[in-house]
């Protein structure tokens, strides 16, 4: 059956944001805004299954980029898992400064495509037959639809439920969102025209072991940034 | 953003000829020692490029292929190195001294092709195979210089006695470009696949890092690296990008510089996308002035208003301006701001913070303005160290952006007024200047503060600061005191003034009555009536903003009674303290 992915929109905004780029990680420098990456970490947060993908089409500024530099003390080594006695953090640590923004508020605009069940990843640990109501299960294929995940996100966002807190960038700087109706009713995206070079685009996880960076070309047009499709080619891998 | 402008940076320098900055493979290194030997490989003599007078001989810069980067373990460097590689050498008893000789000579064999040796290797080699040191260590004319090389181990380059330049100069056709390693992986600057380097070159000239050089982007801890990935495989850059942001930043970062500033524990570097004469006066504005021009900042600041008056700074208003600012720890260097905006805009926002930090000042005040000398009145003892670490930063960032200046600062001037129980012009300017940007941004009811007196102000602080400059003034003029109540009361006056003003105002009659002149006595009392009559009552506390105001307030009804003919008052005999600076 021929359908087309719907297309949602969220409000997140926070009081600080790091989308670190990955020449900065160390002594941590935020992207001018947040990247594609970043929404769908917090699309993902709010809810995801392997039912379903996400992808981010369109992000919307909505408050003037300011920054707010700081400098934190951090855990300056790797924890060996094995490890009985654990770390102790006095003589481990690390001064790193932060080169963060301020005061963010975003529109994302994304489309949540179904993935029908043959095309589903296999689980590695599969529920264990007995367990498995065999009646229930004949029911399930009919089940299988879109409009049954539409409708999922949409009352989550509208009541705030989450799987864990979204974030914008960094864990400590937790995002709230809301849910957009009609984005045009909403306020106006900032006044700004900028390059913003090469963002990060996301990671490839094609092979596991080895993750790769994406890259494309990001222009912000009056507060609008139109990410490009993960296959096309602005996006280079 | 910030790697992409330097990329860019480098691109326009390398178009143009004359910029001397180095091209892939090559770096430009300050070498003391050159070794002359014959063609036929014998020692000649040793050659010190020193050039200036006394302190300031510095070496000469060579182009020469770009070093190894050496932690621990032994890589030799192309056709210079130090002498412990070069020759052998083994002033601090090392015991790997032969496999250092040995890796030098390897890389002139591997990295050269076969036709280098007519132009000079044969030669070089020749003298290195036989006993270099010995050779050096018998010839009497050299002994001092070479005592030198060998305390310092000092790094050497050789020439071919009868020609112009060292051989790194006349080998260099014949070096062997290596072939490209590492697996190629989209570059995050330009975007293409290349291969990518996994150690990016260090930054020298950043003040406070260690002299080695420190990174920008780097992984040194395996706490800092993520999705497996290794050292600078976590931020793929290709080797060409690579050698293009850093050998850009390190040009701007270099000593004779003028794209660079200091201000405090911050260097930042800036420039335009073309050539622009705004780059040129830019670091005027921040940095500390030197010995030899120590009214730069003045006259940069002048050039600035003439040009933005005469509309001279059209012509190169619409290129773009990028400022750096980088901070060093320990073996790493972090971004403390970046900002990029067009020269117009730039400019526009230098004029305001100097529009803001206008204020009346005595005739022997020179008006330094660069924001350095500024943050040094801000400081305990007077050192740009104690200054509260990144407000630096902030502010530069605050001035940049055109936003109010950081809380910090305006609370760091009230303490050191209360400190050093007197209002100096710097304080005073800063003050003014954080408390009208915040009145801007934020429009609140208060008045902006003018650049001198404002009888019509009513703000009890201010008015308060008049009346204490006012009460001094008194007391001056009945004379016979060594320590005004500046010196004793500014500090409860200006947080508590309830505390301190019914005894001062009590005081103040005694003091009147020891006035010699009738006029003057009536004079004064006029002025105190006029003060008198904005105050209602005095407040317990003055906040913040408010003990700024008085500090201002203080500063102007100072400098207004020690101008002749302004204020109804001629300056009297007792002006030792004429003119705060």
């Amino acid at each position: 059956m021929e359908h087309w992915n719907k297309a949602f929109c969220v409000e997140v905004a926070g009081e600080y944001a790091c989308f670190t780029r990955p020449e900065m990680k160390v002594e941590r420098v935020s992207y001018d805004v947040i990247t594609p990456s970043a929404s769908r970490g917090v699309l993902t947060a709010i809810f995801w299954k392997p039912a379903i993908r996400w992808h981010v089409r369109k992000i919307e500024v909505l408050n003037p980029i300011r920054w707010i530099s700081v400098r934190r003390n951090e855990l300056g080594a790797v924890m060996n898992p094995l490890s009985k006695e654990g770390l102790f953090i006095e003589e481990e640590r690390q001064q790193r400064a932060a080169l963060l923004l301020r005061d963010v508020a975003y529109r994302i605009h994304a489309e949540l495509e179904f993935v029908p069940p043959p095309k589903r990843p296999r689980p590695l640990h599969p529920v264990p037959g007995e367990l498995v109501a065999r009646d229930e299960e004949l029911e399930w294929p009919d089940d299988e639809n879109p409009g049954k995940y539409y409708a999922i996100f949409e009352r989550r966002v509208r009541r705030g439920q989450c799987f864990n807190q979204p974030y914008l960038g960094c864990r400590e700087f937790s995002a709230s969102f809301r849910w957009v109706d009609d984005a045009t009713k909403e306020r106006a995206p900032i006044e700004e025209t900028r390059d913003l070079g090469f963002m990060l685009y996301d990671l490839d996880f094609e092979d596991e072991k080895d993750p790769k960076s994406a890259f494309f070309r990001a222009h912000m047009l009056r507060g609008v940034i139109d990410v490009p499709a993960w296959e096309s080619e602005e996006v280079h891998k | 953003m910030i790697l992409q402008a330097l990329y860019d940076y480098y691109q326009r320098k390398a178009a143009d000829p004359e910029s001397g900055i180095p091209l892939q493979g090559f770096e430009r290194k300050p070498i003391q020692f050159v070794i002359v030997i014959s063609k036929d490989g014998r020692f000649v003599t040793i050659e010190d490029t020193r050039e200036g007078e006394a302190k300031k001989r510095r070496a000469k810069s060579f182009l020469v292929p770009a070093g190894e980067t050496r932690t621990v373990g032994v890589k030799a460097n192309l056709l210079w190195d130090n002498v412990e590689y070069a020759l052998g050498a083994n002033p601090r008893r090392r015991k790997d001294i032969d496999a250092r000789k040995a890796s030098f000579q390897a890389r002139l064999a591997e990295d050269l092709v076969p036709e280098a040796n007519q132009h000079g290797l044969d030669a070089l080699l020749s003298f290195l195979g036989r006993d270099p040191i010995a050779e050096i260590e018998s010839s009497e004319s050299t002994s001092t210089v070479w005592k030198e090389v060998l305390e310092t181990n000092a790094n050497v380059l050789f020439r071919i006695d009868g020609e112009e330049g060292t051989l790194c100069d006349t080998l260099r056709p014949f070096i062997r470009s290596s072939d490209a390693g590492g697996t190629p992986s989209v570059c995050l600057i330009s975007g293409a696949r290349r291969p990518i380097s996994r150690l990016h070159p260090p930054l020298k000239g950043v003040r406070g890092a260690q002299t080695a050089g420190a990174r920008l982007v780097s992984f040194n801890l395996r706490a800092f690296s993520s999705y497996g990935k290794d050292q600078n495989f976590n931020a793929p850059v290709s080797e060409e990008a690579t050698f293009a942001y850093t050998t850009a930043l390190n040009v701007l970062l270099s000593r004779d510089s003028k794209n660079k500033l200091l201000v405090g524990d911050t260097t930042a570097v800036f420039w335009s996308d073309k050539k622009t004469e705004f780059e040129d006066e830019f670091a005027a504005f921040f940095s500390m002035p030197s010995k030899d021009g120590p009214d730069a900042d003045v006259r940069a600041v002048r050039a600035l208003y003439r040009s933005l008056q005469s509309g001279t700074l059209a012509a190169e208003s619409d290129r773009s301006f990028f400022v750096l600012g980088l901070a060093p720890n320990a073996a790493r260097v972090s971004v403390r701001f970046w900002h990029h905006a067009k020269v117009a805009e730039v400019a526009g926002r230098m004029r305001q913070h100097f529009d803001d930090l206008e204020i009346v000042q005595s005739p022997r005040d020179h008006g330094s303005l660069a924001l350095a000398v500024l943050l040094v009145d801000v400081a305990t003892e007077q050192k740009l160290d104690n200054v509260p670490p990144m407000l630096i930063g902030d502010v530069v960032r605050a001035v940049l952006a055109g936003r109010p200046y950081p809380h910090t600062l305006l609370q760091q001037c009230v303490r050191r007024n209360r400190a050093e129980q007197t209002v100096t012009r710097k304080r005073a300017a800063l003050i003014k200047a954080c408390l009208n940007r915040f009145q801007r941004t934020h429009s609140t009811e208060e008045r902006e503060i003018t650049v001198s007196l404002d009888p019509t102000n009513t703000n009890p602080g201010y008015r308060l600061g008049r009346l204490f400059a006012l009460l001094e003034k008194i007391q001056e003029e009945a004379g016979g005191i060594n320590a005004t109540i500046r010196e004793r009361f500014y500090g409860a006056a200006s947080a508590s003034p309830v505390t301190v003003f019914p005894q001062l105002i009590k005081l103040k009659n005694h003091h009147l009555a020891k006035l010699k002149k009738a006029g003057r006595k009536v004079n004064l009392e006029r002025m105190l009536t006029d003060v008198f009559g904005g105050l209602d009552e005095f407040p317990a506390h003055l906040a913040m903003e408010d003990q700024g105001r008085f500090a201002v307030g203080y500063y102007h009804q100072r400098q207004a009674l020690f101008t002749k003919g302004d204020s109804g008052l001629k300056p009297e005999a007792s002006t030792e303290k004429e003119g705060e600076t």
